[in-house]
């Protein structure tokens, strides 16, 4: 147990190092990037005093020691700051975004998963069939496949063609939670049939990896019926990597909805983010970036811990 | 397993949405709401503050001017009950307002409304600050007109009063509004970043009176509401328009126009003329700075072809010397000459009598434009055969306003503007704009339409500037591009305009 506390400590000890690692490395980059937030709010028609006036009223003339100072300070008092185009807090303008992000990350990975794992375990149960050779071709194809053309082409039949789900945004005033969550389920296949490559292909190979040990052909000896064989003593062996594949797409999928959230006009995080690095709104981007990191790295805490309740080797 | 039930589950709920949903959609249409598919997000509402074209379009139903304008682009009456009556020396405006009119807070609209925004409109809108420096005083006299006192002639006037000198209930004002209450045709009801931005009918709209000529005449608000909604990627607004979730997608791709023609369900409209690309020249430092190095960008370059690249067909451009097209008050050939064809020949003599040097030539473009980067390619390949060494950077837009802000840092940079209803207010010819022109022709050219009173004097004036910008060269136009946007069937009366509105447009039945 003291093992475990110790391991828990120096695992959030890590966790903070790294945060605080991605707060000065975003805020460097941001400012080392050519593109003045000022100059692109003020339009074409700018003049350069303009843009100076600008720059001293959002405060982008301080020294960069200073707004660096300001910013960790802020972190610290739960403060990311004021975006400099949508004139409120940065925690303000993550929060109303985060919903669509998070449903459709979760969509997205049901939709894998319930896609990956029987399949990914059936195509390792009957290696060397058609089956197994059509779902690894699919596999590589699915893959290969950017989620902003799948959701093209997912536009194109579903929302065009067949009019079953609208092709943009996430519902219009008034709209209910359901409705807001019908505009998730183009984008949510798009983004589940790309990640679901990745997890079939590592479960298959998990298991793949298992069923020829001894364990199993001794449950197999013993009576035990082929489902109590590959679901309990195989599969259970296969999940550790198959938990890690799971949370690194679930930590991918924060920080990639990006280009699907702009296809299809969704409000969330990721459209927030491009928005910003176009605009150079440097508070929204610093913010976003780190919220997404310090999910990321929860993610990856969270899988870490999810090891020692299947694994009891990793308890030891 | 019970984690398959569950996924099964919620995929069958959300399939069930999809009728709810869409009865929803037609029963907000036979309440008349208009949806608008944008661009992008605004950065504000604030027109004052940032007046682009994406604001510009939007807060037209919220706010009005005193004068907008008409199909020539010449100002005329909007929140003004007439044209301002001049004084003999041309240097003081008495401007009449329009009774009955009252904001979407019920508040009434008089003389000192218009004096406190246009005195904010003067202390940080570009164009307002250049008006502030003219401005000896501006005054009420009485409730229902101002006075506007100069300190020398300054022909814009009206013209700068036609666009983001919007007019703000007084009690409202402040350095950053958080209230945007106007005396339009829609008011602002809500706003979700990102997601809509929701304007709904003013009753209580008075509508300036005389017939419908580009933004002026009569404005009727015959949708109940009208919403913004954001959709960056082209390639979903035309889907989204197709499928009939946008009744109006703004700022289609010219190659989606057969998909819209043909779609059945929503037809493409072109609107002519709705702006023009030019390459400036940097005329501070560098290269450039001489003038024959800069008519030999002039001889070289071929207009037809890079506006041929940009916009692959002659339906969504023209080549045109005068800087502005056919129809408007200010189209004239005066100087268009050096608006050659492209003599690479004709251009290295130039160069060879300017003694270049080889020194490359840094052409700045961003692909977030994609025109500017097809133009930019065209034109490289033009200058090289002429005999530059060209150094093209293909950097996105915001690097781009940042660094030709530097005049150390670029030679040419491409970009594209309207036509704005001011000849004098074409961004280059200011001092100040990057590119830097400043020569004396200019100077007396500028002053000599500054000092007209009557649109004669202005367009000769006018016809005397755009020769001088020939001859000094301080952009090179490279012709002028339609926009195309998309309209679903059923939606009538819409006419196309630069900035689109919605105004006397009948949604789908």
């Amino acid at each position: 147990m003291a093992r475990i506390a110790q391991a828990l400590l120096k695992r959030l000890g890590g966790m903070a190092i790294v945060l605080a690692l991605v707060v000065t490395v975003v805020f460097i980059i941001v400012r080392v990037t050519p593109g003045d937030p000022a100059a692109v709010m003020l339009g074409s028609d700018a003049t350069p005093e303009d843009i100076a006036q600008l720059r001293t009223r959002l405060g982008l003339d301080a020294p960069l020691l200073m707004q660096y100072g300001q910013f960790v300070l802020g972190i610290l008092q739960g403060d990311l700051g004021q975006s400099i185009f949508l004139n409120q807090p940065v925690t303000t303008a993550l929060a109303a975004r985060a919903e669509p992000t998070f449903f459709l990350t979760l969509f997205s990975i049901l939709i894998a998963v319930a896609i990956a794992l029987p399949v990914g375990i059936l195509s390792a149960v009957r290696r060397g069939t058609i089956f197994d050779q059509i779902v690894v071709t699919l596999t590589m194809v699915a893959a290969s496949v950017p989620s902003f053309w799948l959701g093209l082409i997912l536009i194109q039949v579903f929302a065009v063609g067949q009019g079953w789900f609208p092709a943009s945004g996430y519902g219009g005033p008034g709209t209910s939670f359901i409705e807001r969550l019908h505009h998730l389920v183009l984008p949510a296949v798009a983004l589940g049939i790309v990640n679901s490559a990745l997890i079939t292909r590592f479960t298959r190979a998990a298991m793949l990896d298992v069923l020829g040990d001894d364990y199993v052909r001794t449950a197999r000896a013993k009576g035990a019926g082929e489902a109590r064989v590959i679901l309990k003593h195989a599969l259970k062996n296969a999940l550790i990597p198959i938990i890690t594949v799971i949370g690194l797409s679930v930590a991918m999928l924060v920080a990639g909805a990006v280009v699907t959230e702009t296809v299809f006009g969704l409000p969330g995080v990721g459209n927030l983010v491009v928005s910003a690095v176009l605009r150079r709104d440097y508070p929204v981007i610093q913010g976003a970036l780190l919220v997404v990191a310090a999910i990321y790295v929860l993610i990856n805490f969270i899988v870490d811990m999810l090891y020692i309740l299947v694994d009891p080797r990793v308890r030891q | 397993m019970k984690k398959s039930a569950f996924v099964l589950m919620t995929l069958a709920a959300l399939a069930g949405t999809s009728s709810l949903a869409l009865a929803q959609a037609g029963a907000q249409a036979n309440e008349g709401v208009l949806t608008v598919a944008t661009i992008g997000e605004p950065p504000t509402l604030d027109v004052m503050q940032t007046p682009t074209d994406i604001v510009l379009t939007i807060d037209q139903h919220i706010f009005e001017t005193l004068y907008t304008y008409d199909a020539q682009w010449k100002s005329v009456p909007l929140l003004a009950a007439g044209m301002p009556t001049l004084s003999e020396d041309g240097l003081t405006y008495k401007i009449p307002l329009r009774e009955g009119v009252t904001f979407h807070d019920g508040s009434a609209f008089d003389a000192k409304d218009v004096t406190a925004s246009l005195k904010r409109w003067m202390a940080i809108n570009s164009k307002g600050k250049q008006v502030a420096g003219i401005v000896e005083s501006l005054t009420e006299d009485g409730d229902h007109a101002v006075v506007i006192k100069l300190k020398s002639r300054y022909a814009p006037l009206l013209a700068t009063l036609s666009q983001a000198s919007v007019i703000l209930p007084s009690e409202k004002i402040a350095d950053t509004l958080t209230e945007f209450v106007g005396t339009g045709p829609y008011a602002l009801k809500e706003r979700k970043p990102d997601q809509y931005i929701q304007l709904v009918r003013f009753d209580d709209y008075k509508s300036p009176e005389g017939e419908i000529s580009n933004y002026a005449g009569k404005r009727e608000a015959i949708a109940k509401e009208i919403r913004f909604v954001p959709v960056p990627d082209a390639n979903t607004r035309v889907e989204g328009l197709i499928s009939g979730q946008f009744d109006y997608a703004d700022s289609l791709p010219v190659s989606a126009y057969e998909r819209v023609e043909g779609s059945g369900n929503a037809k493409p409209v072109i609107f002519k003329d709705a702006g023009w690309a030019s390459m400036n020249m940097n005329m501070k430092e560098g290269l450039l700075v001489k003038k024959e190095l800069r008519h030999a960008v002039q001889a070289a370059l071929n207009p037809n072809d890079m506006m041929l690249a940009a916009f692959s067909d002659d339906r969504f451009f023209s080549v045109d010397g005068s800087i502005f097209p056919e129809g408007s008050f200010w189209h004239t050939d005066a100087g268009v000459e050096r608006y050659g064809e492209g003599d690479p020949e004709a251009a290295a003599k130039l160069l060879e009598e300017a003694g270049y040097d080889g020194t490359p030539l840094r052409l700045m473009t961003s692909r977030q434009y994609e025109f500017h980067y097809k133009i930019g390619e065209v034109a490289k390949a033009y200058l090289e055969a002429a005999g530059f060494k060209v150094d093209l950077q293909v950097v996105d837009w915001a690097t781009l306003t940042t660094r030709r802000a530097d005049p150390k840092e670029w030679d040419i940079f491409i970009t594209h503007s309207n036509f704005p209803g001011d000849p004098t207010t074409i961004n280059t010819i200011t001092d100040t704009y990057p590119g830097w022109y400043v020569s004396d022709q200019k100077a007396k050219a500028v002053a000599a339409y500054m000092d007209a009173t009557t649109d004669e004097a202005k367009k000769a004036a006018w016809e005397g500037i755009q020769t001088v910008i020939y001859d000094d060269a301080p952009l090179y136009k490279v012709g002028n591009f339609n926009a195309v946007s998309g309209l679903a069937n059923g939606v009538e009366g819409y006419e196309p305009t630069y900035w689109p509105h919605f105004w006397n447009v009948s949604p789908k039945k």
